[in-house]
């Protein structure tokens, strides 16, 4: 790998020992992969925000480099916080959750707490180059804003934002980012979330080329979501939507190398039968912004839950609901609202089946049933 | 004996004793459980849904297609070879960014990171059976394996 005087300096521990490590780190893991050279990041995004206390090694590196007093050089964002507070389970597994904020602080990180970073905090442009980790906003950023980020590590997130290099290699090169897989629909009822699950077990890690829906924002950041968790998709593009696709033709490079086809029946077929039996019922993952808790919320108007139901939202979007007059119907019919990662703050739960219109939540957390959003509102009683 | 000719992907030699699968390895899965904290099943793989449930991993060349999982996994492998009870090295037929990811932080922060070899062939599953010696070389790529 051919690297800049500043990056020369940074290895030779010009700027410490810790950061010198952090790039070196980035370095051998180009170098894994053939990266000639490391790119400037615009923008950073940070996955490991459980404070789980077995990740011993990670919070050794952290105190190293809070020692060192680096700082990220890029605008940087996190991820969700695991429910450290929700039981007694979670707060001695995330034990280290306290010292992982003061670190994050230390370092410079912006404090989101949200894996929808790019709802309001960090929101990237075409053609920027990221060092991001989590699944969906890599996801998001590569399809949607037409960003280009690898789909990092926890860890190797951290020190791309602390040097602010991120190597060269996959799908920041313009040959990876070709779809590769056309993906026909024969759908009736459209559902994000479950073409995005049944999309992500086809395709696993090539680039899908979806054929023109005009999905909005929401929609897409739930495909995108439930596409990474069930396969590892990290780039798709949606004809005549999303950026890289204004057409079939630019997409692709000559013959799609195959073509499959997305039916009602495939979505149908991961729908709970009995919704009704789960414990309890989960909305948002990756969490739920502003505007989806808007259109939600009238289902919940003058009626009762019957038994407990979450929304997991983004903090910033929380905040804003809270303002707002469906916010205090929601809470009126018995809503919990939180800001945790349903995935983190819901692992240790004995003998409750989850019901999730989330496809992502569904593929991660055992004892989980899928449904639609109406599902998902039948099986909590709010809708007939 | 037989020669094969991979791809190094990282790290030096090392040799050991060959654990096979054909299935992809979720190491979130396998190395976050309960169990795991107990040392004498550090290494133990606690997947219920993979076929190499509760073997151990420690001192061995683990063969298998690719890593599959979160973007915490790189964490997870770091973990894993920072304590005692890492493979001796890896051979996949994919090296996937998460995988490379866990081996390159144990070795720039901690100096405990096994070699990677990639080999894409599908044979690399008739070459190499459990129990199978075999020796690695993350920088040429090439594995020796020589019977149990």
């Amino acid at each position: 790998m051919k690297l800049e005087p500043e990056q020369e300096s940074i290895l030779r521990g010009e700027q410490g020992q810790a950061l010198a490590r952090a790039l070196r780190t980035l370095v051998a893991y180009g170098e894994a992969f053939g990266a000639k050279r490391l790119l400037p990041i615009k923008s950073g995004h940070l996955a490991g925000s459980f404070g789980a206390f077995i990740f011993r090694a990670y919070y050794k590196i952290l105190e190293q480099l809070v020692a060192d007093g680096v700082r990220v050089k890029v605008p940087t964002t996190v991820n969700p916080r695991p429910g450290r507070d929700l039981n007694l389970i979670n707060r001695i597994t995330f034990r280290r959750q306290n010292f992982l904020e003061k670190s994050f602080a230390a370092l410079g990180v912006t404090p989101n707490y949200s894996c929808v970073c790019y709802d309001r905090e960090n929101i990237p442009g075409r053609g920027d180059i990221l060092g991001w980790a989590e699944s969906s906003a890599v996801q998001f950023a590569n399809s949607v804003l037409g960003a280009r980020t690898n789909r990092n590590s926890v860890l190797i997130d951290l020190c791309s934002a602390l040097t602010g290099y991120t190597p060269e290699f996959g799908y920041l090169l313009d040959q990876n980012r070709r779809g590769q897989v056309l993906v026909k629909l024969q759908i009736e009822k459209m559902d994000a979330n479950a073409l995005g699950f049944v999309i992500g077990h086809k395709v696993v890690d090539g680039v899908p080329v979806l054929e023109n829906y005009p999905f909005s924002r929401v929609e897409l950041k739930n495909l995108g979501g439930a596409m990474a968790a069930a396969g590892g998709v990290a780039l798709f593009h949606v004809e005549g939507l999303t950026p890289e696709a204004p057409d079939l033709k630019s997409v692709f490079d000559g013959e799609p190398r195959q073509t499959i086809t997305v039916t009602q029946q495939d979505l149908d077929a991961i729908r709970a039968p009995d919704p009704g039996r789960a414990a309890m019922v989960v909305f948002g993952c990756p969490q739920m912004t502003f505007e989806e808790a808007m259109e939600l919320a009238p289902w919940f108007a003058g009626r009762r839950v019957n038994k407990p139901v979450w929304f997991c939202m983004v903090p910033d979007s929380l905040e804003r609901f809270r303002k707002t007059e469906p916010y205090q119907k929601v809470v009126a019919a018995g809503v919990e609202l939180n800001t945790y990662c349903p995935l983190a703050a819901l692992t240790v739960r004995p003998g409750k089946i989850v019901l999730t219109s989330s496809g992502k939540c569904y593929y991660y957390l055992a004892d989980t049933i899928y449904g639609t959003r109406e599902d998902c509102l039948k099986g909590c009683g709010v809708k007939p | 004996m037989t020669t094969l000719k991979g791809r190094g992907v990282f790290g030096g030699r090392a040799s050991g004793p060959a654990l096979v699968t054909r299935m992809p390895m979720n190491f979130t899965a396998a190395f976050t459980k309960l169990a795991n904290l107990l040392p004498s099943k550090r290494s133990e793989i606690q997947d219920r849904h993979h076929e190499l449930y509760k073997k151990k991993i420690r001192g061995k060349v683990l063969v298998f297609p690719a890593a599959i999982g979160l973007t915490y996994t790189g964490m997870v492998l770091l973990q894993r070879m920072y304590e005692k009870g890492r493979p001796a090295a890896m051979i996949v037929q994919r090296a996937d960014s998460l995988l490379v990811s866990g081996t390159v932080l144990a070795e720039t922060w901690f100096s405990r990171g096994v070699p990677v070899v990639e080999y894409g062939s599908d044979d690399l599953f008739e070459k190499i059976r459990t129990g199978d010696r075999v020796e690695v070389d993350g920088k040429t790529g090439e594995i020796t394996v020589t019977g149990k």
